[in-house]
C-alpha cells in the first residue's frame, strides 16, 4: 500500500456576527474534513477531521496545523479511532500543531489511538496558546485490539506533547513505551489487561489564580468504577494537567465525558456535543 | 574515568561528590518521597516486591530518559571555560516542563535551589556564583539535575561520576523514604539499592547520548498518584 504524506491546514476566524467559520482550509489525503457545524447553543464551531483510509500505515507522514483566531471557538474531533497498523518495517509519524490566538477557544477531542501489534508510531503535538486564549486538549490511548485478544503488543509508541502559553513552555511530555513496558506498569497498578489511558490539558486565562479549584475535587471523586484521575496545576500556574486511567475503552470515554461535564460549568464551550454531526 | 590508580585530583572531586550524595548533606531530600507515598496510599506499592517492580519499571527508565540526560546536557552547558547560559536556562525550564505534577516540580525546585546555594556557600566557585545570579535575574526554576551538574563542574568531577551521583542520590532518597512508609528494613532496602545500582553503567551510557529533544519519560500512574497526593487527607512527605 502507498504511504501517505497527509496535510491538513485550517484557520478558524470570528465573523462580524460573532459566529466562527473556517477562513482558510487545505488538506490532502488521508485527511478530509466534513462540513463544519455551528453549534449556536455553545457558540462553538464543530469540525470533524476524517481519515477515510483504514488507518495509519508504515511510511505515513501526517502533518496538521490548526489556528484559531481571536474570538473564534472550535471543537475539533474525529469520527473514529486512529488505528495504527502492524508494520513489518518502518514507522508512521504525525506532527500536529494547534495555535490559539488571544480570545480564541480550541478543544481537540480525537477518538482514541489504537496501536496494533508490531506498530511503530510517533506523534508530536504542539499546543501554543496566547495569554488570553484557552484550550482543552485530550489524547486517548487504547492498549490495542482488545476484542481480538491483542493488547500492549505494539513495538514502539512515542506521544510527545509540548504546551506553551504566551510563549512560555508549560509542559513538555514524552511518553515513550514499548507495549511490554506499559503492560508491566499496568499490571503493577492492578489496572488489568485492557487498561486505557487519557491525557488532557486545560489552558485558560485566570487558571493561575485558583490553585485548588472545586472542580479538581469533583474530578478526583468521579464515581466511575476502576477509574483513577489526577489533576495538577502546570508550571507558572498556566493550566492544568488531567491524567486518567480506566479499565476499558468504554469507561475511558465515559470518564472523558464526565471530565468535560465537570469543567463545563467553568468553561461552557465544553458543553458542545462532539457527536452532533 | 578509568581503572588506573586514583590521583590526588580524583580524590578531591571524589570526596566532594561523596559529601554531596550523603544523607547528611542538607538538600532537604529527606522531606520528599518522589511520588512513592502517593503510590503507597493507592495500594500499588505495598511491599519489597512491588517496590522493586516500581524501581525497575518506572524509576530507572525515568532516570535514563529524563533526569540523567538533563544532568548530562547541563554538564556540557556549564563548561567553566565557556558556559552556555542560554542552554542552561532552557534546561532549567525543560526540567520543570517535564513534570506535570506540581509536587514533582516542587521537589526538584527545592532540592535544586539548596544544592546550588550550597555550591556557592561551600566552594565559593565563580561558576556557582554566576549560575545563582543568572537564575535570579532570569527567573529560572531550579532543578536537582542541573544543580548536580553545577556541583560536578565546581568540584572538577567527570560527567560519568556526576551522573552516577545523580543516580545514587535519586535511588537512595527514594529507598530511604520507602523505609518510612513501607514495612521494609535496612537490609531489604540495601539489597534493592545494590541491585538497582548494578544497572548504573548501562543506564548512564544510554542517558549520556539522549538528544535534548528526546528527553522525557513518564509513568501515568505515578503522575496521577502525585497529583492526588496534593490533596491527600494525610501525608508524611511533601511529594
Amino acid at each position: 500500500m502507498a504511504a501517505f504524506h497527509g496535510h491538513l491546514s485550517l484557520r478558524a476566524e470570528s465573523l462580524a456576527d460573532g459566529r466562527t467559520a473556517l477562513g482558510a482550509q487545505s488538506f490532502r489525503a488521508p485527511y478530509h474534513i466534513s462540513k463544519p457545524y455551528w453549534d449556536a447553543d455553545t457558540r462553538t464551531l464543530l469540525v470533524q477531521v476524517v481519515n477515510p483510509t483504514a488507518g495509519i500505515l508504515s511510511g505515513d507522514r501526517l502533518e496538521s496545523a490548526v489556528e484559531v483566531a481571536s474570538g473564534a471557538a472550535v471543537l475539533l474531533t474525529t469520527p473514529s479511532a486512529s488505528r495504527v497498523f502492524k508494520m513489518r518495517e518502518g514507522e508512521a509519524n504525525s506532527a500536529q500543531r494547534f495555535t490559539v490566538e488571544s480570545g480564541g477557544w480550541l478543544e481537540v477531542l480525537p477518538e482514541p489511538v489504537v496501536p496494533h501489534r508490531g506498530s511503530v508510531f510517533h506523534q508530536r503535538t504542539e499546543l501554543a496558546v496566547a495569554a488570553d486564549g484557552a484550550a482543552f486538549y485530550a489524547d486517548l490511548l487504547l492498549p490495542g485490539r482488545v476484542a481480538h485478544g491483542e493488547a500492549w503488543e505494539w513495538k514502539k509508541l512515542v506521544l510527545e506533547l509540548d504546551v506553551r502559553r504566551d510563549g512560555e513552555r508549560l509542559l513538555h511530555e514524552r511518553f515513550e513505551q514499548d507495549g511490554a513496558g506499559l503492560r508491566a506498569l499496568a499490571a503493577l497498578a492492578g489496572a488489568g489487561e485492557e487498561a486505557c489511558f487519557g491525557n488532557a490539558v486545560l489552558i485558560a486565562p485566570g487558571v493561575s489564580a485558583d490553585t485548588s479549584p472545586a472542580w479538581r475535587d469533583a474530578l478526583h471523586a468521579l464515581p466511575v468504577d476502576g477509574v483513577w484521575i489526577g489533576a495538577s496545576q502546570l508550571r507558572l500556574g498556566g493550566g492544568w494537567s488531567i491524567k486518567f486511567v480506566a479499565p476499558d475503552g468504554v469507561k475511558l470515554k465515559k470518564t472523558l465525558a464526565a471530565i468535560r461535564r465537570t469543567l463545563a460549568g467553568v468553561y461552557p464551550h465544553l458543553k458542545c456535543d462532539a457527536r452532533k454531526l | 574515568m578509568n581503572s588506573g590508580p586514583a590521583t590526588n585530583t580524583d580524590a578531591r572531586w571524589l570526596v566532594g561528590l561523596l559529601q554531596a550524595g550523603d544523607s547528611y548533606y542538607p538538600t532537604g531530600a529527606y522531606a520528599h518521597s518522589f511520588g512513592l507515598e502517593g503510590l503507597v496510599q493507592a495500594g500499588m506499592v505495598r511491599d519489597r516486591a512491588t517496590l522493586r517492580e516500581f524501581v525497575f519499571l518506572s524509576v530507572l527508565p525515568a532516570l535514563r530518559q529524563a533526569e540523567l540526560p538533563l544532568a548530562a546536557h547541563a554538564y556540557a552547558a556549564l563548561d567553566p571555560q565557556a558556559p552556555d547560559w542560554a542552554k542552561v536556562g532552557e534546561l532549567c525550564v525543560l526540567a520543570h516542563a517535564l513534570k506535570s505534577a506540581k509536587e514533582a516540580r516542587t521537589a526538584t525546585d527545592n532540592i535544586g535551589r539548596q544544592r546550588a546555594e550550597l555550591a556557592v556557600t561551600l566552594h565559593a566557585h565563580p561558576l556557582a556564583h554566576a549560575y545563582l545570579a543568572r537564575a535570579g535575574e532570569r527567573g529560572w526554576p531550579f532543578s536537582s539535575a542541573v544543580s548536580a551538574a553545577l556541583e560536578g563542574r565546581v568540584l572538577g568531577a567527570p560527567r560519568e561520576a556526576v551522573l552516577a551521583g545523580v543516580m545514587y542520590a535519586s535511588l537512595g532518597g527514594l529507598l530511604a523514604a520507602s523505609m518510612k512508609i513501607l514495612r521494609i528494613g535496612q537490609n531489604a532496602s540495601q539489597t534493592l539499592l545494590t541491585e538497582a545500582l548494578a544497572r548504573a553503567p548501562e543506564i548512564i551510557a544510554t542517558a549520556s547520548v539522549v538528544p535534548i529533544d528526546e528527553i522525557g519519560w513518564f509513568n501515568p500512574w505515578l503522575d496521577i498518584a502525585a497529583a492526588r497526593h496534593e490533596t491527600a487527607d494525610g501525608r508524611m512527605f511533601i511529594s
